[in-house]
């Protein structure tokens, strides 16, 4: 192919057994940049007892760190704690370029700049957007503007998380990507022999929390059931607000309209969309959003609301984009009931044949892997000019923090030696090659036999 | 890293614009396709279809959407002055409140004389309070008994309350009181209501406070007329407080009384109090509408929507 190999190391708080956008996006990147021959490691925290080296499908490698989680999936960032065990793990695997994901991720963060002190390149996939008026965001904001200000490269999921990216985070705007996310268009197939045609089913899968707007799917969900003698609600997902679906659904009397379904497992999601005639989305922010694409390659019509970077998802004739607000909702829902009816809407397999042209994780490898080339060719920073980047965001404490980990990254140095750690060995590199520790165990096979 | 790097991205992305308007003629390479140098059809801001141009292209609609300053607070310096006001109110009443105690404290005052007048005053603010509302019948028998349980159990318990923190030091004890009484007044009730989370908060706080002072005095009787002074400054005075405007009166009148009285205990306190409250009164007001031009609110599609309903 006459491609330079990577080796990468994808770290973030968030991964499987997690559910959720970025640890699929993570996952299915990973497969296709192996499915690429590249190498690729996976670093995240421990999930209950899961902790240690696991390999995943294809030999995908993923280390869960034995590091506890703080708040909200994520580990407290003390920078220095962990960095022995994340600059073993990069020099045992020969790791070139880290891939962060997730602003909220700390893990992230902290080894992005384990790994630039060590000399490696930085690559930082953004997946969320950010808003600049609350207290909170603020202070988000300029945690990540530190932490991108030494970065190589951003990648965000739309134009919209650009912007944001770029507001935000003052990242100089070539070295932001838009690369979007994709979706296994072959597990989201149309299945219309699975719909149950006496009922117009609307399906409703996400988590049930604020940023969904289920407090708007709470008052569209009556206003609909009373106008429409026919249409019956299929929510997936779980979450802290579904006490008030529950609620809505008890005092309207909609029990045997209305299911829930409880948290789905990404496999059951396919079964639950082919069911639904019309997918409704009630988000209030979303940076790119996966569950409507996958809808749209099953064929269902898509109401969305016109929120962050959902309008470029989707070409006009495969969505309803309407405002976040009530009436504009039920009144998306209306049409999209009316096209059904009247025959208008698109035929399904000719919605998932065009989500299929649209995107698929093979064009966002090999686009990604276009960032990771672009990445490798850039000189590499030593560490004066590496802290004179901090100062421009103002927090020159920050720059304290970055020595304290260089002088640790030396005396690690000297402690434990880098010629003295194991490298490991890539998965499917084919026995027979020369591997200095495999003489003695040969030997012995030999015996044995 | 050079140091224009970092500038600020809007100015900056200016000139980028500049630069990258030249992309489109230029097609650069994407995939393996070469466009031979024309792009059909423009940039679109959209995910699904591609251009042949590389993904870190910014075309020249980028931030067009930005807004700025939607909404500006435009608030007159008459409007902040009586904001303010409110702020210095409070203050007042603390201070009022503790000069209540040094009078107790030294014994220039019957606690007797104490307890009738803050008992006057409540009745006054009471009718105050209720006269506007339908159903003040019904409303002041249930009230009676509340204020008649008040007083049975607070007279009753005076002696406990009042050597509760008799062994603490009275250095300490002041000490505590101020601590207490700042985070009364950090957390009170300044006319905003969706600041009342900490309602609660303020009013123990201040409780606290004074129920620390009463170790302080020489009888329970002293202390039972301190407590039923603090229950009328911090947790009855707000009700009527909230209904009056005017308050950039009030705090002329009051500032005015609290000033002669502290200049009876010391004059340096009474200067002191003098310049804090030009300082909260005018300073800080005229400083806010100043410093309003430096506000610059940033709006744009990645807003979180706001339900509406």
């Amino acid at each position: 192919m006459g491609q330079t190999r990577h080796k990468i190391c994808m770290v973030s708080d968030f991964f499987y057994p997690n559910m959720g956008g970025v640890e699929e996006h993570i996952f299915n990147l990973s497969q296709c940049l192996l499915g690429r021959g590249h190498k690729v490691v996976v670093l995240t925290h421990s999930y209950g007892d899961r902790v240690g080296i696991r390999y995943m499908t294809n030999g995908l490698k993923v280390y869960y760190l034995p590091i506890k989680v703080f708040y909200n999936q994520c580990v407290l960032p003390t920078m220095i704690c962990s960095l022995p065990l994340i600059r073993y793990i990069f020099i045992r695997e020969q790791i070139q370029i880290i891939h962060g994901h997730s602003a909220f991720s700390a893990l992230a963060h902290e080894g992005m700049l384990i790994g630039r002190l060590m000399g490696l390149k930085t690559v930082f996939t953004d997946h969320s957007l950010f808003g600049f008026a609350d207290a909170s965001a603020i202070l988000t904001n300029k945690f990540i503007e530190i932490s991108l200000s030494d970065c190589n490269h951003c990648i965000c999921v739309s134009h919209t998380g650009k912007e944001n990216t770029v507001l935000r985070a003052k990242v100089q705007i070539e070295r932001v990507s838009v690369i979007p996310n994709a979706v296994d268009t072959a597990l989201f197939t149309p299945d219309v022999s699975k719909r149950n045609n006496d009922f117009i089913t609307i399906v409703i899968v996400s988590r049930l929390v604020y940023r969904k707007g289920v407090d708007l799917l709470a008052h569209i969900i009556p206003e609909i059931c009373a106008k429409y003698e026919n249409v019956q609600f299929l929510i997936g997902g779980d979450g802290p607000k579904r006490w008030l679906i529950e609620e809505i659904r008890e005092r309207n009397l909609l029990q045997h309209r209305v299911t829930l379904l409880g948290s789905l497992e990404h496999s059951q999601v396919r079964h639950v969309l082919n069911k639904g005639h019309i997918f409704l989305n009630t988000s209030l922010t979303e940076a790119y959003c996966m569950a409507i694409v996958e809808a749209a390659s099953c064929g269902l019509q898509v109401v969305s609301t016109r929120v962050g970077g959902i309008p470029e998802v989707l070409p006009p004739d495969l969505i309803y984009l309407v405002d976040p607000t009530v009436p504009a909702l039920v009144q998306g829902i209306d049409s999209a009931i009316a096209d059904y009816v009247t025959g208008k809407q698109m035929c399904p397999f000719k919605a998932h044949k065009q989500i299929a042209s649209f995107y698929n994780w093979f064009d966002v490898t090999k686009r990604t892997e276009v960032v990771y080339g672009l990445v490798e060719k850039e000189k590499q920073k030593n560490l004066g000019q590496q802290l004179s980047s901090y100062i421009p965001t103002g927090v020159l404490p920050y720059l304290l923090v970055v020595s304290l980990c260089y002088i640790i990254l030396y005396i690690l140095e000297y402690l434990v030696p880098k010629k003295y750690i194991d490298l490991a060995r890539d998965y499917g590199q084919s026995q027979n090659e020369p591997h200095i520790h495999t003489k003695v165990p040969r030997k012995k096979r030999g015996s044995n036999s | 890293m050079s140091y224009s790097m970092n500038d600020i991205p809007l100015e900056s992305h200016l000139t980028q614009k500049r630069r990258m308007s030249h992309c489109e003629l230029e097609a650069p390479v994407m995939n393996g396709k070469k466009t031979n140098g024309v792009v059909t059809r423009r940039w679109r801001k959209n995910l699904y279809e591609t251009r042949g141009l590389p993904d870190n292209y910014t075309d020249s609609s980028f931030l067009e959407e930005l807004r700025k300053n939607i909404n500006p607070s435009n608030i007159t310096t008459i409007e902040a002055i009586s904001f303010a006001a409110s702020v210095s109110v409070q203050l007042n009443i603390v201070i009022l409140f503790v000069i209540v105690f040094v009078w107790l404290d030294n014994e220039w005052i019957a606690p007797n004389a104490i307890f009738v007048f803050s008992g006057i005053l409540t009745l006054a603010g009471y009718f105050l309070h209720t006269f506007k509302k339908s159903d003040m019948l019904e409303k002041m028998s249930k009230d009676l008994r509340t204020v008649l349980i008040f007083l049975a159990f607070g007279y009753i318990l005076s002696p406990i309350l009042k050597t509760l923190t008799a062994t603490v030091s009275t250095d300490t004890i002041y000490a505590m009181t101020i601590f207490m009484f700042l985070i009364h007044l950090i957390f009170s009730k300044y006319g905003s209501p969706q600041v009342s989370l900490s309602d609660s908060l303020s009013i123990t706080s201040s409780i606290f406070g004074s129920l620390m002072l009463a170790s302080r005095l020489v009888s329970p009787l002293h202390a039972f007329s301190l407590l039923t002074t603090a229950v009328l400054c911090f947790v009855l005075l707000p009700f009527v407080m909230f209904q009056i405007d005017g308050k950039v009166c009030i705090t002329i009148v009051l500032s005015a009384t609290t000033t002669y009285l502290l200049y009876v205990i010391s004059s340096t306190i009474s200067c002191v109090f003098i310049g804090v409250t030009i300082f909260l009164q005018l300073v800080c007001p005229l400083c806010y509408i100043r410093w309003q031009t430096y506000k610059e609110n940033i709006y744009g599609p990645w807003d979180e929507a706001v339900i509406t309903s």
